[in-house]
């Protein structure tokens, strides 16, 4: 009987000494927090095999650089209809806007941006310069370089979008990045989103929660 | 060898003759229960046909009835033990009698609780992935894993010592104690384990604020320690008036001491947790607030929990005076307030409200 | 007796028993019966209820719960052994066959991967004669996903919700969403209580805001440690997937996430077949099973290529952002950097790759 006692204790302390042994094998993650894992794995890093350049497939992109980042945006010129402004106008503004003969051009744009005595027409078109656009300062800003623009007020906005924190990338999370310029989400002439329904409702939910 | 299978065989031939033979009351009784049990099985065939929605279960609250029942079930099984131990630890002669009837009752919580598990799995056919070598078994992480080990190793003990035991008194021999005594010792420890496993399953789940608590694992062992017993008397009081198998009033008596032991200290650990979660709630209060007092006008679970509190509080002040204890009649009613005040309280009274509300309110 | 043995198989228990002995049944009609008499003895007691049994009773079999796969196994054997069978029969039992006992995905050679994919492949096509791709593509080294939600650029439209229940296959009966949007009212920071994840009104609502959730793929997953056959696991890229044919379908996982990241399949998933994403991943939107959990990916079909996830790809306002956190040039990388970032539940250990922040 004494025998028996002694021989399933020891068996017993055994028993919860190797299953106490076996389940320290949880803590198999080497790392504390997931900063820590970011940190120590991208030492090494050397990049990916994998590439946007398929996803982009055949959009038209340009490489810009500003500040210390440089990706892709989509390239703007040839994708605006009426482009180049002077294959039709050919003389400069001024001497446009006094005839009465002739239609008025961009008649159907309604600015609608900030309020009247912050913007109108000329504050970033050129009148005498129509392919492009004029900073606050009378420098001209490429068509295709029209975040340029923007960004002398919307500043911040700018800086979220060099780095990828404001706008959409394009298709792919590889390197290299193309990000969609300003003007292929918000409307310069009326950049104000409307109300809208949600895509979906979830009506088997509801009956759930009866 | 052979002599041994001969004598299993006419141990087979001999049990099945008793259990089907009987007296009228009893043929009822297995009719009733076999009917009950087709039931269950048309139900069942209907679930693998068209999956687990026809539970109502719904990704909010994804464990019903089901594990309910299979967590009082695993504390009712590990009851058994209450009766095992004063018997070979204690050697306390009068429980002798009702031990065996404990085991078995024992295997049958046990059988069910597997049965409920087994019900309650999306992918039954698929269960073999578990199986350590063929499948994959994801011990020591899952405690789940844990716990699909320690019950089967329950059940397993709590087959193989009472059958051997039964084994050599069919023959006429007696058992040998060096055998089954460490045998019975182990199911002992093996039981409180049983049962604090279960516990963990759900104290391990930091998920679930209603339940990510270090008083759950006690909690289980001081209700199941009392549901269990209490159960085991209504049998043996069913068994004393229905047959002729002879158990003392001491046993009985003994027993009740236990039930009421546990009961009480059940008690306070609820009045514990209550005070926890309503003195200062947080808002991981929710799920007791829900429980007990309804959320945003849903208080379906009310007249559950409050009817078990009730019952629970009743029966364990009755239990407590000696004079009531000791009236066999006002026992078995107290005892039978507790195992359903229990059953409430540790079943969906306990798995519901874990998942109400859910991870974002 | 013998009767009854055939009965017991052909499951046809109807016909057979309406002649009744007229004694009471349980009787020791033949001494030794077994329960299976037992049981026919009782529904000549139960005569009101032969007329429902009659008709079930042929369905419902104990065998078929206890030996569920044996018998399709069985069945399985015999129809690619048969002489009688149809080739397409047979080679679908024998896929079947096959599937039923292949082990954990993740325990799987490349090549053992590559065949459980061409089975799938070849087993859709021969059911429906349509063909899909399916990847079982590993992860690439250097790559560990991250993805940031903006607060304030979302407006509540909920494109993301119907771009991903489109792209992984979900049940449209149950109406599964791996995405939830939360309405808040302003002022009174994140209440999820009071958040409402279902609205359908004009969006963006005035005097509320909106963000959203769905798996987060934690770098420390209690829904990992939790499952009991290892059929959820975190990848080298830090995708937490499940392998359907592997999961039991307990739902100790859902019980564990903090965060509502996963879903069940309480029936059978069904898609309309026009609506079927026929670019699939074994780990990803292939067609599940009734009785297993899923959840986000990360579109992991569309990850591992090199594309965004649907959700991010189809959010209109840019809220949501996607990369590669190893990469330093990355614009994940930038957001956590540059932005006040947080994350939801982070006192919980369970580190999140999901941020939020706010411009």
């Amino acid at each position: 009987m004494i025998n028996n006692y002694k021989i399933l204790q020891i068996l017993g302390c055994l028993l919860l000494l190797a299953v106490v042994i076996s389940s320290c094998k949880k803590h198999e993650n080497e790392y504390h927090t997931i900063m820590d894992k970011i940190e120590a794995e991208s030492k090494n890093y050397h990049g990916t095999s994998i590439s946007s350049e398929i996803h982009i497939g055949d959009l038209k992109t340009i490489e810009i650089t500003e500040g210390d980042q440089t990706f892709l945006i989509p390239e703007r010129k040839s994708q605006i209809k009426s482009y180049a402004c002077t294959e039709c106008h050919t003389k400069p503004l001024d001497q446009m806007q006094n005839t009465t003969a002739g239609k008025r051009a961009h008649w159907d744009i309604k600015l609608n941006h900030a309020n009247e005595k912050v913007m109108n027409c000329i504050s970033c078109h050129d009148g005498n310069n129509m392919d492009n656009l004029k900073s606050l300062t009378g420098s001209t800003i490429d068509f295709n370089n029209s975040y340029n623009l923007c960004s002398q007020c919307h500043s911040k906005q700018f800086e979220d979008w060099k780095g990828g924190a404001h706008g959409k990338v394009i298709a792919s999370w590889a390197p290299p990045r193309a990000s969609l310029a300003c003007v292929n989400c918000h409307n310069p002439h009326k950049p104000h989103f409307e109300t809208r329904w949600p895509a979906r409702f979830n009506t088997q939910k509801v009956k759930e929660r009866e | 060898m052979r002599r041994r299978l001969k004598v299993f065989w006419s141990l087979v031939k001999d049990s099945v003759d008793i259990t089907t033979h009987g007296s009228k009351k009893y043929h009822i009784w297995m009719a009733i229960s076999t009917f009950i049990m087709l039931v269950g099985m048309y139900c069942y065939s209907i679930q693998l046909e068209h999956g687990l929605s026809v539970t109502g279960m719904s990704d909010q609250v994804s464990w019903g009835l089901y594990i309910s029942n299979f967590t009082f079930l695993v504390g009712v099984a590990a009851a058994a033990v209450m009766l095992v131990m004063p018997t070979y630890v204690l050697k306390d002669i009068d429980f002798k009698q009702a031990v065996l009837i404990g085991e078995g009752l024992a295997v049958a919580a046990l059988i069910m609780c597997l049965a409920f598990v087994t019900a309650d799995m999306g992918g039954p056919s698929v269960l073999w992935h578990m199986i350590p070598g063929i499948g994959v078994f994801n011990f020591p992480s899952s405690m789940l894993a844990w716990d699909v080990l320690v019950l089967n190793g329950y059940l397993f003990l709590n087959i193989s010592i009472p059958f051997y035991i039964l084994f050599r008194h069919y023959q006429g021999k007696k058992a040998n104690p060096k055998i089954y005594v460490p045998g019975a010792l182990l199911s002992v420890f093996w039981a409180v384990g049983i049962h604090l496993v279960t516990a963990f399953l759900y104290q391990g789940l930091q998920a679930r604020p209603f339940w990510n608590n270090a008083l759950l694992g006690p909690r289980f062992l001081a209700s199941a320690f009392a549901a269990g017993p209490a159960l085991i008397i209504l049998i043996l009081a069913i068994i004393r008036t229905n047959t002729a198998f002879k158990i003392e009033d001491r046993t009985i008596k003994k027993i009740a001491l236990v039930v009421t032991v546990a009961a009480q200290i059940n008690l306070i650990m609820l009045i514990s947790e209550l005070f926890k979660e309503f003195y200062a709630p947080t808002h991981h209060s929710q799920s007791a607030y829900y429980l007990f007092f309804g959320l945003d006008g849903k208080t379906a679970l009310l007249p559950w929990i409050w009817t078990a509190i009730s019952l629970n509080v009743l029966a364990t002040a009755t239990l407590t005076i000696h004079k009531f204890r000791n009236n066999f009649k006002i026992l078995y009613v107290a005892c039978f307030m507790l195992f359903v005040a229990i059953w409430i309280e540790k079943g969906f009274g306990l798995i519901v409200p874990g998942f109400i509300p859910g991870p974002y309110g | 007796m013998s009767n009854n043995s055939n009965k017991w198989f052909s499951l046809n228990f109807s016909t057979e028993k309406k002649e009744a002995t007229g004694s009471c049944g349980c009787g020791k009609e033949s001494g030794g019966c077994g329960s299976h008499t037992k049981n026919i003895e009782v529904e000549k007691q139960k005569d009101g209820f032969d007329q429902v049994f009659d008709v079930k009773m042929s369905r419902r079999t104990a065998f078929k719960q206890l030996t569920a796969s044996l018998m399709i196994g069985a069945g399985a054997v015999s129809s690619s052994c048969s002489v009688i069978a149809g080739d397409e029969t047979k080679e679908k039992a024998q896929i079947d066959w096959e599937e039923q006992f292949k082990g954990n995905y993740k325990l799987m050679s490349k090549e053992e991967q590559k065949e459980t994919v061409s089975r799938l492949v070849r087993s859709y096509q021969l059911r429906t004669g349509k063909t899909i791709s399916m990847s079982s593509k590993n992860s690439e080294k250097d790559v560990l996903f991250g993805y940031a939600f903006n607060i304030s650029k979302c407006q509540g439209y909920m494109d993301c919700v119907s771009a991903c229940v489109k792209e992984n296959n979900q049940d449209r009966n149950s109406q599964m969403e791996y995405i939830r949007i939360h309405e808040m009212k302003d002022g009174k920071g994140f209440n999820f209580n009071e958040a409402d994840d279902n609205y359908y009104h004009e969006v963006p609502a005035e005097g509320h805001f909106y963000m959203g959730t769905q798996c987060f793929h934690c770098d420390n997953p209690p829904c990992v440690d939790v499952c009991p056959v290892q059929a959820t696991w975190r990848e080298e890229d830090g995708l937490v997937v499940i392998d359907y044919d592997w999961c039991i379908g307990c739902r100790y996982c859902m019980a564990a996430c903090p965060y509502d990241g996963r879903r069940f399949n309480w029936s059978k998933p069904e898609v309309p077949e026009e609506e079927v994403n026929k670019n699939q991943h074994y780990l990803g939107n292939r067609m599940r099973k009734k009785g297993v959990m899923e959840k986000c990916t990360f579109c992991i079909q569309r990850s591992r290529a090199g594309k965004n996830p649907a959700c991010v790809e189809a959010c209109p306002t840019g809220a949501r952002i996607f990369g590669n956190l190893l990469d330093p040039n990355s614009t994940i990388r930038w957001v956590l950097e540059n932005k006040k970032v947080f994350r939801l539940k982070e006192d919980l250990g369970t580190e999140p790759k999901f941020w939020y922040f706010m411009d």
